[in-house]
């Protein structure tokens, strides 16, 4: 035992260098940096609903116009301009981003019910996300104000019925089944709320696959390169050591290196989602449907992500053995890097069980998938298929680590190279 | 009788249809250094890699100290010592954390290892850079320390693959000074060389192999006598012609 702590601790002095480190701080830094800017331009949207008027008309009407739209939250500003072209090159001298204006006879055409057109004027001076919110302000002005008139006219010629009630006679209450539990809310307003709770998941669980298993390709390849490899297999250990050695060592670098890259990732992507609703009324709407993870759920997630690492790792360390340097190391870990990809994204934009049933298989068969889908299915409780998933890979794992060992203990490890696309002995020997 | 530590009989070594060793035999005795020496693609290192446990063979039997390589490679390992031709060591350790992480599989107890890496500190004979990483060194320096790594358990057997190779004529000579004091200690050699003067001052007996067959074995200064050759170059080149 006290060879592979003195192993591991080698792997893991050899993985972690200042490099290493120093990029890892960089990329966490960078995230959190778009994370702070991305942040303060959402609050900038959020806060600007500064609306400049022109108003050539000064009827009543425009002026019970301009109150409403104050009442409706937006900051009114009226400009002293009598025409729209001075008032246009007011609003280029002074930076406004959003100019309105109500033409003259507004007033007297509205109580005839004949309306005039509003004319907007939208500056558009960079295309970040608050200029872009422009858009959104004309739109939620014009809204408010064919709220604000056409509310009027209902009441002038139905004064005894709500405008509201007939504009939208038919109303719906919503509901939710989930597991045959039911509880008032919309579909919509669930899943949004399922996936901002479990958007991070499949993120680190591919993060950490990656990461553990460029590591463990890189060590082997690294002494491959640096001829240090020949050395460690003639040293009184077991060779089944030295492979667990370097993946217990890269599983724990990566997971700690996923899980700093995430700190910042988890920053930017919080600044970038803070408007999905989390608040109480979603939370109790879960509670509810019972679409909530309890204790022993997340250690079967857990046992699932682990069990998925594992994988990651027994197969980088097969596909390490046929690489000879760093260079080839990173070429190597692409068909790893396919098929975490494929499930990650599938997973995020569509439903694995609506695909047809060869390219379900095809998906179940990559050991990946299913801590993939095994949230989804732990929350609806599904548990065999996430039962069957941790089988699977378990008996993957098995088999990997199995095949590992074997090249570690004969000479293939050192004479089986993989050079454009085809094995071949190396001659040299 | 002298004491046999490494035996080697019709030892035959096969890359798919290539007969890379066809059936060579040899004996190192305790306390001697026996070389192998011939051209490129003789079948050197291969034998080496082979008694170092790191290549299976195709036909023969190898024991290291009367135990069966094939097996009981475990064993064996514990006894000997391998040093490969272009060996390096962990750039991102020091030279000292590289000599203690080396020791710890040999050492049984705190005595045993703290004298390995003592032993180490003087073969290597930089103790002031042993801080700095491997990274750092030059290529001699690394020879230096690999060596010393080899030879600090003083092992049964040290198999060595041309121990001075790519090294200025300085630290070839300390190497080399290196190796034969430690045999006079009780360490059994095995190690191949291009480098015939090498051979000549380093070896009590040698073998001449070429393609994969040994053609001669024998003490240096009577394989100089029975060809009628200056050196062991002319012994050579007289045995491939």
């Amino acid at each position: 035992m006290n060879k592979f702590i003195n192993l591991l601790k080698k792997e893991i002095k050899e993985m972690i260098t200042l490099q290493i480190v120093i990029s890892l701080l960089f990329t966490t830094g960078l995230f959190y940096f778009i994370g702070v800017i991305a942040k303060s331009e959402i609050e900038k949207v959020a806060a600007e609903r500064d609306v400049y008027i022109v108003d050539l008309d000064g009827s009543q009407e425009s002026g019970l116009l301009t109150d409403n739209l104050s009442l409706a939250g937006f900051k009114v500003n009226l400009l002293e301009e009598r025409d729209k072209s001075s008032a246009i090159e007011y609003a280029n001298a002074n930076n406004i981003d959003l100019l309105i204006v109500i033409p003259e006879g507004f007033g007297e055409a509205a109580s005839q019910f004949q309306f005039k057109d509003i004319e907007t004027y939208t500056y558009i001076r960079s295309f970040s996300i608050s200029s872009s919110a422009g858009t959104a302000l004309v739109e939620g002005v014009i809204g408010e104000i064919n709220r604000y008139l056409s509310n009027n006219f209902l009441k002038e010629k139905f004064p005894d019925i709500e405008p509201e009630n007939l504009k939208n006679p038919i109303k719906s209450r919503d509901f939710v089944i989930v597991k045959g539990k039911m509880a008032a809310g919309s579909a919509a307003e669930v899943s949004s709320f399922v996936y901002s709770q479990s958007i991070f998941v499949p993120i680190i669980l591919m993060m950490i696959i990656l990461y553990s298993s460029q590591m463990v390709l890189s060590a082997i390849a690294l002494e491959k390169q640096d001829k240090t490899l020949e050395t460690l297999l003639t040293v009184p250990i077991s060779r089944n050591y030295i492979v667990i050695a370097k993946m217990v060592a890269s599983g724990l670098v990566g997971l700690i290196s996923a899980g700093v890259y995430m700190l910042g990732f988890r920053y930017y992507m919080g600044s970038l989602m803070g408007n999905i609703p989390s608040d109480g009324q979603a939370g109790e709407l879960i509670q509810q449907l019972g679409l909530q993870f309890k204790p022993n759920d997340f250690i079967l997630l857990g046992i699932s992500l682990f069990l998925a690492i594992l994988c990651a790792l027994g197969l980088a360390i097969i596909l390490g053995v046929l690489v000879e340097d760093l260079k080839s190391a990173q070429t190597m870990i692409l068909p790893l890097i396919f098929l975490v990809m494929i499930p990650y994204f599938i997973s995020m934009f569509s439903d694995i069980n609506s695909l047809s049933l060869p390219v379900r298989v095809l998906i179940m068969l990559i050991p990946f998938s299913h801590p993939f889908i095994a949230s989804q299915n732990i929350l609806l409780g599904n548990y065999d298929i996430v039962f069957y998933g941790i089988i699977y890979m378990l008996v993957v794992f098995v088999v990997l680590i199995v095949i590992a060992g074997r090249i570690f203990s004969t000479d293939r490890v050192l004479t089986v190279k993989l050079s454009f696309g085809r094995k071949r002995l190396a001659k040299d020997y | 009788m002298d004491e046999i530590i490494l035996r080697v009989e019709n030892l035959k070594k096969n890359y798919g249809k290539r007969e890379a060793l066809k059936g060579i035999s040899f004996e190192v005795k305790k306390g001697e250094i026996f070389a192998l020496i011939g051209p490129n693609g003789a079948g050197k290192t291969t034998t080496l890699r082979i008694v170092a446990t790191l290549l299976s063979f195709s036909g023969g039997r190898v024991e290291v100290m009367g135990l069966d390589l094939k097996k009981e490679p475990k064993r064996i390992r514990e006894e000997i010592t391998y040093l490969p031709e272009e060996a390096g060591a962990y750039k991102n350790l020091t030279g000292m954390d590289y000599l203690k992480f080396m020791a710890r599989f040999y050492a049984a107890d705190k005595h045993e290892f703290d004298e390995y890496v003592e032993r180490a500190v003087e073969i290597v004979g930089f103790k002031d850079r042993l801080k700095d990483k491997v990274g750092t060194y030059s290529k001699g320096m690394v020879r230096k320390l690999l060596l010393a790594r080899a030879l600090m358990t003083k092992p049964r057997l040290a198999i060595l693959d041309e121990p001075t190779s790519g090294l200025d004529v300085i630290n070839s000579l300390e190497i080399r000074e290196i190796i034969r004091s430690f045999v006079q200690e009780g360490t059994s050699v095995l190690l191949s060389s291009h480098n015939m003067l090498e051979i000549d001052f380093l070896s009590d007996r040698v073998a001449i192999i070429d393609k994969g067959e040994i053609l001669e074995i024998g003490e240096p200064e009577i394989l100089k006598q029975e060809y009628s050759a200056q050196n062991l170059e002319e012994v050579f080149r007289r045995l491939v012609q």
